[in-house]
């Protein structure tokens, strides 16, 4: 990877206070609304506590939320000419996502590293590997939503894109189990959806095969197949659309 | 294929070059319409024309930034994404192309770290006259600033061939000379350059050759001193009494350096070597009144030319 543009790119991000500002602390709010000062946090799910369950969606929506900014950011630069600019360098297409993608995992291992320090202080309880391993998914899954964004803003290259790509997210997340457990059709339609794979995986090693549920329902169980598989295929699909979008980029605009 | 290449390769070759772009109505506009042009490694060459010519274009299908609809286009003997991935061939673009929240010295870090052998960075940022502004964020940057920076980014492969789309657009007369006296010492070195331009004067001074392009195709190559003689006209019109307008017509069709003679109305518009020649005829024995004399511009030399409008369009099908 060429770590030079990285490293500048990265600079550029953590220059941006106000945009840092946002992705970092408006997840762990929710995490300390949602998760942290409900009475039902301490009960027991798979090989830790609910609210270290919450912790785990609440970093993965804050994960994922600054990886579509960084992705989306993108459109702005197509929009000043960058892309024409890069298109005059050896710099791959390939080459240029990777460091995007690269700049994206580094920003939102902020919010996700504010999340857990959050809930490590205020009571999410769970073993080893429930802690290291989510973290891990959340962490690298999140890449995955660079590309996201990165779809959003070179497909209608405009500022108002990120703002859209974002608002997309929190539909997304409501339909991929982040906010609230999900049952019957909604379930059923949520798993086809992008953030269902990401957070369902993340979860797996404090939930194992558990989903959990609101009002007393019945536990549903779930094979690592389908959010393993609905991953595989939305990371294909939306890398292979961006490749595409950043060749038609480097036209005239 | 070709069996075997020649010995000295062009610098660029454009044959048959074409590419239609579709308008917002869906008109079809032939961009660059069977454009043919070779340049010889060494050559600095203008390609000049009005807007809307094609020039842009063309400069971004010899980049590969641009596929053609038909035609080929080489760089030393490479397709022009290869040349450009071998550092054989950079440029300086007309539009945007900078990140506003990088500092100068960033942006340039960034480019050169892009190629496998990239000129030093402090050397081309001095070389550039950006030292000063090296710590500066290119949103506080003139427009000048910025084209000196796309064109420290442009040198650093140390390309063989420098392309440069209106690189002075937008400059004050300050930072145009300025530009072309670091471009002249970038050219003494041996380079090979290809610079558009609507300005005849800035073809004059700088390029040894100049192309004419209009409505997508090469109107006229030749040394510059010869284009530009072509193209400096001038154009006289006056109101003629409208019962001779026939006997005028032929009569100043008639005077030496007389190019064209236009009739509209009784408005008699003539482009010549000698207007003053023709300002007298007009005057003295002609019955010509309200007399206007203008230096011939630029789309005049291109309608001369071509005999045409400056854009073709097709309408849909």
């Amino acid at each position: 990877m060429n770590t030079t543009y990285f490293a500048t790119e990265l600079r550029r991000k953590l220059r941006d206070v106000v945009s840092m500002f946002f992705v970092a602390l408006l997840p762990a709010f929710f995490f300390l609304i949602f998760g942290a000062s409900q009475d039902f946090g301490d009960e027991s799910i798979g090989n830790g506590n609910v609210t270290l369950y919450v912790m785990i969606s609440m970093a993965a929506y804050g994960a994922v939320t600054a990886t579509v900014g960084v992705g989306g950011g993108a459109a702005v630069e197509r929009l000043q000419g960058w892309g024409r600019q890069l298109g005059l360098t050896p710099m791959t297409d390939a080459g240029f996502v990777l460091v995007k993608a690269s700049v994206a995992v580094v920003v939102a291992a902020v919010p996700i590293t504010l999340v857990y320090v959050l809930g490590a202080l205020t009571g999410a309880r769970g073993n080893a590997v429930a802690w290291v391993l989510s973290a891990v998914v959340v962490l690298l899954g999140a890449a995955l939503f660079a590309l996201w964004g990165l779809c959003f803003g070179l497909a209608f290259r405009s500022e108002s894109a990120i703002g859209a790509a974002s608002g997309t997210i929190v539909v997304l997340g409501f339909l991929g189990n982040i906010f609230f457990p999900l049952s019957g059709t909604l379930l059923a339609i949520a798993k086809f959806t992008p953030l269902y794979g990401y957070v369902s995986l993340a979860r797996y090693p404090l939930t194992e095969k558990h989903l959990a549920s609101a009002d007393g329902a019945p536990a549903i169980q779930e094979a690592l197949w389908v959010p393993a598989l609905n991953v595989v295929v939305w990371t294909a699909l939306l890398a292979g659309l961006a490749v595409l979008l950043v060749r038609k980029g480097r036209r005239r605009q | 294929m070709p069996a075997a290449a020649p010995p000295a390769t062009d610098a660029v070759a454009l044959r048959g070059l074409l590419k239609i772009f579709r308008s917002a109505e869906g008109a079809r506009v032939r961009a660059v319409d069977g454009l043919d042009l070779v340049i010889r490694p060494g050559e600095i060459v203008a390609l000049l024309g009005p807007n809307g010519a094609g020039k842009t274009t063309t400069i971004d299908l010899l980049l590969g930034l641009t596929e053609p609809d038909a035609g080929s286009a080489s760089v030393y003997g490479l397709p022009p994404r290869r040349a450009v991935l071998d550092g054989r061939v950079s440029a300086v673009l007309q539009t945007g192309g900078l990140l506003a929240d990088l500092t100068v010295r960033e942006t340039v870090r960034v480019v050169a770290s892009t190629y496998p052998r990239p000129a030093d960075v402090a050397e081309v940022i001095e070389r550039t006259g950006l030292t000063a502004l090296a710590g500066r964020r290119v949103s506080r940057c003139s427009g000048g600033e910025q084209q000196r920076l796309r064109f420290a980014l442009a040198l650093l492969p140390e390309p063989d061939l420098l392309v440069l789309d209106e690189p002075t657009a937008g400059m004050d007369v300050g930072a145009r000379h300025e530009f072309w006296a670091t471009m002249r010492a970038e050219a003494a070195t041996g380079r090979t350059a290809l610079f558009a331009t609507h300005y005849l004067e800035e073809a004059d001074a700088y390029a040894q050759r100049t192309v004419m392009v209009a409505g997508g195709r090469v109107v006229a190559d030749g040394p510059t001193a010869e284009i530009r003689a072509r193209a400096s006209g001038r154009v006289v019109s006056a109101s003629v009494p409208a019962d001779r307008t026939a006997d005028v017509v032929r009569r100043l069709e008639a005077l030496s350096g007389v190019r064209t003679v236009d009739l509209q109305g009784d408005r008699v518009t003539v482009t010549s070597a000698d207007s003053d020649e023709v300002a007298k005829a007009l005057l003295n024995d002609l019955g010509g009144t309200g007399l206007e004399v203008a230096t011939g511009s630029l789309e005049t030399a291109f309608l001369q030319l071509t005999g045409t409008d400056a854009a073709h369009e097709e309408t849909s099908r």
